[in-house]
């Protein structure tokens, strides 16, 4: 692959091409390209409601919180505009809905429709309403591991991309980043923290079909009439009961008569993979809403202290003097004030306006924690944001008289980009862990109820954690422990692999003749 | 490449590109209780002729680059003027300024650090013509690969990373990108102390032929002389940022005037055997900047040094112990005193420069000391002694200093050939520098 570019051909190339755009090399050698393309067109039109859904949802989420805020700042000076940006949102919100509720009713490959686990037995002992009739556990695993499969797959192809790009289409023959990712194709432990990304992703992408039983049955309206079920009853014959009335008789309460446990079926033929809440909900269930809101939450806070981070970063690094010691002050102060204190004092304040109530709290928490994490993450990546701005790269763009900003994008941000990964993904733990602590503790913290949150679950278990209930606890907060120390792991490998001590060193061996 | 070029017109001999005049650079030293600057560059004053190349040499620390960087503007002048082709450059700001640095470009030292190892060699080249906007896309590309050939790199490096090479190679994108907005005049850095032995003749003349294929002028930054001697056409030295001496580089080399600049040579092994070379060594080491002496920079560390008046007669031997000296005692004075010595002395317990007797002895070994002096010196051990040698330093200049010490130095022309030298050595009233180093060598 090496010499794509015959000698002669490049000046041509470089100087008679309009653009030598990407379009332009693909189109030149399309296979490689299609081999790739169909099979990701594929497997992302399969799933295609799914993923509409996040888009439409993310986007909802962030048209609310943005004119949410120029809303408040308009407030201040003129009420009139205020209602106008007021109505924008209503408008803009009301279409996005309207999209989400029409890719809702798209079918997917990979949902319960489609693989189904709710049924009931008939008096002859077999299964009715499930996939093929399987047991209901069977069907339930078969969908689990199939979702999954699909997920990891999905990831892998998006990857796979980047390698048919790197071979087939880029004009370099090695970068940079190639080192990288070659570190941490070796690296087990940063492979790891992919994986477990991945997979808390899937959960929070696809809870809803990855769960045994629905949420409107579980925690919405158990007494609708979409929430009834059908089961055998020990006269053997089929009735039809509301869900809420079912999950009344399968609450788990430590007792050995009034416990459904892991992997078991309750009275009603309903399957739960991690057994039942105190209220006799599905743990399961309850974990992947969990897992949604989690990784929302999480990930907001952390995209927001980490773009914070690292704008104040090249700031500090590149002017320094007073404007870094500014920064140094105000983090100082941000790190000062008690995290709970603040956090308890902003839900009281916000508690019953709009920034308390989008995502269910969540976007106020997302806010806080930025907020509060920003000052550890800047003072990590300050010090090489400062080194790389002694560089004489930087000096030399300054000669030639480059732009402050470019100058910052270009010779500074890619040489703390890695560090900040680093350590974004090891400081997400901490805000995975705040934002449990809080709904643990409840009380107007954390997220609102009936809206999942692990920390509550592991809270509604904390008097059966002795009792045959265990799992209630104990699961929830194995999962915290696996997503955290997933992200450590990512951290660390990310870490390792742009850490210059262990380059490979093949990039000397392409290294070419010709000049001294 | 070469059709690119045109051919300029021969310019006239004496066309000066660069002026600088009475520059000083100071860092720190604002606000009540700072410390005192420290002074980089301190009242430097040259020209340099369009098209030559301007030797600019002296030990580390000197503000040799200090200099080269304010000279492009990278760093606030505190003082002064520079002039480039008439225009002070100390007063551009803004989008005139980044017009003005199309002008003028570095070659860095280290060519590890001077390229950004994230971006294709293309793209680094290219950069600066993108930084103005410099014609179209397609242009810029073909700028790039007329500026790789010119530094002898292949087409095909465009794609390629930094890291892919050596440094020589490395040294010849970073002259590539200097090159880009074509401009007339070069800092080069140090461009070759970084490099190899084998690659630096290659790097040398690569940078030779450009001058001539671009008609470039030079400020070289260096501490290699014999580079300096080799290609520039006019050598300044500069110590603690003053400018000793300068003049034509083979006059210079040949017949330096300055104290400083001929201990500076008499460090360079003499080619030619048959000439006797004498070695001058400078006593001690040079202070910091920021303490720089009231008199000529030199005065602390000259071998040619003044003597006062009221001891002209002072045997050389003695007189050189002397400044040996007080050398040791501003070592002393610089050492800073921890809390448990301050009390110590507070209560006369000071015993840790009871050394200096023996540094006395030392130094005035085998010498007849005549008693004013050995008096004056006595005294000076016993402010020592009680942890006082600031006030022992001070003693000792008010005794012995002489004009080197009091009173700055003026430029004296040298040569007919307008070569300067910074050294009261040259007025009239006072015996000129080489009699006195000849004297001392051969009393050695
Ligand atoms: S002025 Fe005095 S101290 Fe300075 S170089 Fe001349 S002789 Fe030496």
């Amino acid at each position: 692959m090496s010499d794509r570019h015959s000698t002669e051909s490049i000046r041509e190339e470089l100087t008679h091409r309009d653009n030598l755009s990407l379009t332009a090399r693909i189109a030149e050698n399309p296979e490689p390209f299609v081999w790739w393309a169909v099979p990701m067109f594929v497997l992302l039109a399969v799933e295609f409601a799914t993923w509409g859904g996040i888009l439409v949802g993310m986007l909802d989420a962030l048209v609310i919180g943005v004119t949410g805020l120029i809303d408040i700042v308009v407030g201040f000076v003129s009420p009139g505009l205020a209602q106008i940006v007021t109505d924008f949102q209503a408008g803009v919100v009301g279409m996005l809905r309207s999209v989400g509720g029409t890719l809702g009713e798209l079918p997917t490959l990979f949902s319960r429709e489609v693989i189904p686990n709710q049924g009931h037995q008939t008096p002859n002992g077999a299964w009715q309403g499930t996939f093929l009739g399987l047991q209901p556990a069977v069907a339930w695993a078969l969908r689990f591991s199939l979702i999954m499969a699909y997920a990891l797959f999905t990831a892998y192809w998006a990857f796979r991309g980047w390698l048919v790009y790197r071979d087939h289409y880029r004009e370099s023959d090695w970068t940079p980043t190639d080192d990288i990712v070659n570190n941490l194709r070796g690296h087990r432990w940063g492979q790891f923290g992919i994986i477990v990304l991945v997979v808390f992703l899937t959960m929070a992408t696809f809870g809803s079909a990855l769960a045994p039983s629905t949420v409107s049955q579980n925690i919405q309206s158990p007494y609708s009439d979409e929430s009834q079920i059908q089961y055998l009853t020990e006269e053997g014959t089929v009735e039809t009961v509301f869900a809420g009335d079912a999950n009344f008789d399968s609450k788990s309460k430590g007792a050995v008569d009034t416990n459904v446990g892991v992997m078991t079926y309750d009275d009603y033929g309903r399957f739960h993979p991690f057994g039942t809440l105190p209220n006799g909900r599905d743990l399961f269930t309850f974990m992947m809403g969990g897992a949604r809101i989690t990784m929302i939450v999480s990930g907001m806070a952390i995209t927001g202290a980490a773009v914070v981070a690292m704008t104040l970063s090249m700031l500090s690094a590149y002017y320094s003097g007073s404007l870094d010691l500014g920064i140094l002050t105000v983090a100082d102060g941000v790190v000062s004030v008690p995290q709970l204190l603040l956090l308890i004092m902003m839900s009281a304040v916000f508690a019953n306006t709009w920034l308390g109530a989008v995502l269910d709290g969540g976007f106020l928490l997302a806010l806080i924690f930025a907020f509060t994490t920003w000052p550890f993450l800047w003072r990590a990546v300050r010090g090489p944001a400062l080194q790389v701005a002694q560089e004489d790269w930087v000096r030399a763009a300054e000669s030639y008289g480059q732009r402050p900003r470019n100058i910052m994008q270009k010779h500074m941000l890619p040489y703390v980009l890695g560090y900040l990964l680093v350590y974004a993904s090891m400081s997400v733990g901490g805000i995975i862990i705040s934002l449990s602590a809080l709904s643990f503790l409840g009380n107007g913290l954390g997220i609102s109820p009936p809206t999942p949150a692990w920390g509550r679950a592991i809270s509604a278990g904390q008097s059966y954690v002795s009792s045959p209930s265990w799992h209630i606890s104990l699961i929830p907060g194995l999962m915290i422990v696996l997503l955290v120390t997933g992200m450590n792991a990512l951290g660390d490998g990310i870490r390792d692999a742009i850490d210059p001590e262990v380059e490979t060193g093949d990039g000397e061996e392409a290294a070419a003749g010709g000049g001294a | 490449m070469s059709n690119a070029v045109e051919q300029s017109p021969p310019t006239e001999e004496s066309e000066v590109l660069v002026e600088v005049e009475g520059l000083k650079k100071y860092y720190g030293g604002d606000g009540m209780f700072a410390d005192p600057p420290v002074k980089a560059v301190d009242g430097v004053s040259f020209e340099i002729k369009r098209g030559e190349t301007v030797g600019l040499v002296g030990e580390s620390g000197c503000g040799k680059s200090t200099l080269g960087r304010t000279m492009l503007a990278l760093e606030n002048a505190t003082e002064g003027s520079i002039r480039y082709d008439g225009t002070d450059i100390t007063t551009l700001s803004g989008k005139d300024l980044k017009e003005w640095r199309k002008n003028a470009q570095m070659v860095f030292q280290d060519p590890e650090s001077s390229l950004n190892d994230r971006m294709t060699v293309g793209e680094i080249i290219r950069e600066p013509l993108d930084a103005h906007d410099w014609k179209t896309m397609n242009d810029r590309r073909e700028r790039v690969l007329d500026l790789l050939s010119a530094v002898g790199l292949p087409d095909k490096h465009y794609f390629r990373y930094p890291h892919q090479f050596s440094g020589g190679q490395r040294q010849r994108i970073g002259i590539a990108r200097a090159l880009a907005l074509e401009p007339d005049f070069l800092v080069l850095d140090e461009p070759v102390s970084a490099l190899d032995v084998s690659v630096q003749a290659k790097i040398i003349s690569l940078l030779e032929d450009l001058q001539e294929e671009f008609n470039l002028t030079y400020l070289l930054i260096a501490h290699d002389l014999s580079v300096v001697r080799y290609i520039s056409d006019r050598v300044a030295v500069m110590y603690l940022g003053k400018i000793m001496e300068m003049g034509e580089a083979e006059e210079l080399f040949a017949d330096a005037s300055n104290p400083y600049t001929q201990s500076l040579l008499s460090a360079i092994p003499e080619p030619d055997p048959t000439k006797t070379s004498r070695r001058i060594t400078l006593s001690g080491t040079p202070p910091s900047p920021s303490d720089a002496p009231a008199g000529c920079n030199l005065s602390t560390r000259c071998p040619a040094k003044i003597k006062p008046e009221s001891y002209a007669d002072l045997d050389e031997d003695l007189w050189e112990g002397i400044e040996q000296f007080r050398e040791v005692v501003r070592e002393r004075a610089r050492i800073a005193l921890s809390t448990g010595d301050r009390v110590r002395r507070r209560f006369d317990r000071f015993d840790r420069f009871d050394d200096i007797e023996e540094s006395r002895a030392d130094t005035f070994d085998g010498i007849e000391v005549p008693e004013r002096v050995d008096e004056e010196i006595q005294t000076a051990v016993k402010m020592v002694k009680r942890g006082r040698p600031t006030e022992a330093q001070e003693h000792l200049y008010e005794e012995f200093a002489s004009v080197c010490d009091d009173e700055q130095p003026e430029m004296y022309e040298v040569s007919a050939s307008g070569r300067y030298s910074y050294c009261h050595r040259h007025a009239d009233e006072y015996e000129d520098v080489d009699p006195v180093l000849t004297r001392r060598a051969d009393s050695d």
